[in-house]
């Protein structure tokens, strides 16, 4: 019994001592720079708003609008990429095998490139039709590029797992692919669907390197991009930086949190295969 | 004939496609093209130099140090965060509400984008920062420049990358943890096998294909860092601290070098690509022995 609790202890201990540089951003985004350097460690008293409202005070609408551009970017990335991906995988899963492992080799590649890799011919494309500088520009390359891959892997890997007599029962029924694939096949990869939605999600919503190569510094930010480009001045006014982290920070955090039992058997089957 | 369903899907599946080799497979290729070309936006024309540019990759001092630095760090990191991410996972290996509330926890630093942590970071090691702030306070009078001599940059962005990437590699450790049947902990009790024993004979052998996954990703997300390097130290003091990632993008969009960026490019996939590939073959072998 005491042993047990020992443990807690000490799982509670290396825990919280882990999650020490987080607890330092949640309290001091409440506590002015003077509480803030005087004792950095300490819980905000007296506890103040008065980071949050400065930071969304900012003349450049800084969070109010990188939030937007978030948003927007994240969200028609991902509407588009999990059709695509997911008709993708179902068709990949029905071809011959040499077909299916040479479409797969294809794509595994996209898992390994650093974006940085790619990221100059990106731009030039991007560039050649008029579309670098813009969100379309930016959403057809997380559509196109690695993402596509890790997404690909996840429904084709689900797809195994589907027992063929379901669709051959729904095509002997005279359902078009298209009917099969919408509604017998989709419904089926749900979970596959959410690890996908949540993965592509986080990751495009923090995406550095792409919103700040391909919108550039004068058209517009993503909430990651206009904290690293505007706050840099700031460095010293760490009531200010961490009101604006803290702002940056509580979407996906809660996001998590709420998802985070199909974030966990993500990683499961991500780690069991 | 054995229908094959999925033909109606043609025209979805192959969008995909096009969508995936207009930017992925064509820049790789142009990125390919480019790095024998001395391509550069200001001049009118470029021509063919063939492997100048891979020739010029030995001669360049500044990107030996960024492979060298790179190397450092992913090595670093990839141990880092495989021992101490496995160590918690096996220490927060219980399947109680608290031990449940800690795994949450620990997972946040990867639900933060990578600048946020660095800022996080930056503030807490910057001259005038928090730990400073916080060592004076307990009488300690420092200021020590975390981020501003060479070598004790180069451990800041190690430790911070790794403090991610624990974070990572822990929540993955503890997934494959749930794969092992308790019955062979127990089998293996009754045999009379100690503690370090059953970690050996059971654990490390069931948990050998995420341990795999966690190395691979850990080579391959490393290799590729960029934010946190921007953010923490701008690639300073003097260029010590930056990436093959980091130099390769300053050459292509600073110095306007396409043909020679493209070069260290093709450089950068192929060590990405060789390390991951041997690493996976190596741990794969050793998979089946365990």
């Amino acid at each position: 019994m005491t042993r047990r609790r020992f443990h807690t202890g000490f799982a509670w201990l290396a825990t919280l001592l882990f999650c020490l540089p987080i607890y330092l951003a949640l309290v001091n985004a409440f506590k002015d720079q003077r509480q803030i350097l005087a004792n950095p460690a300490a819980p905000p008293a007296p506890f103040t708003f008065g980071n949050l409202t400065r930071a969304l005070q900012r003349p450049d609408l800084l969070v109010q609008a990188g939030l937007i551009n978030s948003v927007v970017v994240t969200a028609a990335s991902v509407i588009i990429l999990i059709p695509l991906s997911s008709a993708v995988s179902f068709y990949i899963s029905e071809r011959s095998r040499r077909w299916k492992a040479l479409l797969l080799a294809m794509f595994a590649l996209g898992l390994m490139v650093p974006p940085q890799v790619v990221l100059l011919p990106i731009v030039g494309l991007l560039q050649s039709v008029g579309l670098q500088h813009t969100y379309t520009g930016l959403v057809l390359s997380n559509v196109g590029g690695g993402y596509l891959s890790f997404a690909v892997f996840v429904y084709v890997g689900f797809l195994r797992g589907v027992p063929r007599e379901v669709i051959e029962a729904a095509r002997v029924d005279g359902a078009s692919d298209l009917r099969v694939w919408w509604q017998v096949v989709f419904p089926m990869v749900r979970p596959a669907t959410a690890t996908v939605a949540i993965f592509l999600g986080l990751w495009v919503w923090n995406d550095f390197l792409n919103p700040l190569f391909i919108l550039g510094p004068l058209k517009g930010q993503t909430i990651t991009t206009g904290v690293y480009l505007s706050v840099g001045t700031y460095s010293t006014d760490y009531g200010q930086l961490f009101g604006i982290m803290f702002l940056a920070a509580i979407i996906p955090v809660i996001g998590y949190l709420v998802s985070q039992r199909e974030f966990i058997h993500g990683l499961m089957s991500g780690a069991s295969k | 004939m054995k229908g094959r369903a999925g033909r109606g899907l043609a025209p979805v599946a192959w969008l995909a496609i096009l969508l995936y080799v207009l930017f992925l497979l064509y820049p790789l290729g142009r990125s390919l093209f480019l790095s024998f070309t001395d391509r550069n936006p200001l001049k009118a024309d470029s021509t063919f130099v063939g492997l100048r540019n891979y020739a010029d990759l030995f001669d360049d001092d500044r990107l030996l140090a960024t492979l060298k630095f790179t190397l450092l760090v992913v090595v670093v990191v990839t141990l880092v965060a495989n021992v101490f991410g496995l160590a918690f996972a096996l220490l927060l290996n219980r399947d109680t509400r608290n031990y449940r509330v800690m795994r949450t926890l620990v997972f946040v630093p990867q639900v933060l984008s990578g600048v946020i942590v660095a800022f996080i970071w930056r503030s807490i090691l910057t001259q005038n920062g928090l730990l400073n702030a916080a060592l004076a306070q307990v009488g300690l009078t420092s200021d020590t420049a975390w981020l501003g001599s060479t070598n004790l940059a180069t451990l800041s962005i190690c430790a911070v990358v790794s403090w991610m990437t624990i974070a990572f590699a822990t929540v993955v450790y503890s997934a494959a943890l749930r794969t092992v049947p308790p019955e062979l902990y127990e089998a293996a009790r009754v045999d009379g096998a100690g503690a370090f024993e059953r970690f050996r004979a059971v654990t490390l052998p069931m948990i050998a294909p995420g341990m795999t996954i966690n190395v691979v990703l850990c080579l391959i997300t490393t290799f590729k860092l960029y934010d946190v390097i921007a953010v923490l130290t701008g690639g300073g003091p003097a260029n010590t601290t930056q990436s093959t990632a980091y130099y390769l993008l300053e050459a292509a969009f600073t110095q306007n070098l396409f043909g020679y960026s493209s070069a260290i490019a093709m450089l950068l996939l192929a060590l990405t690509a060789g390390i991951a590939y041997t690493v996976t073959f190596l741990l794969r072998r050793r998979e089946v022995r365990l």
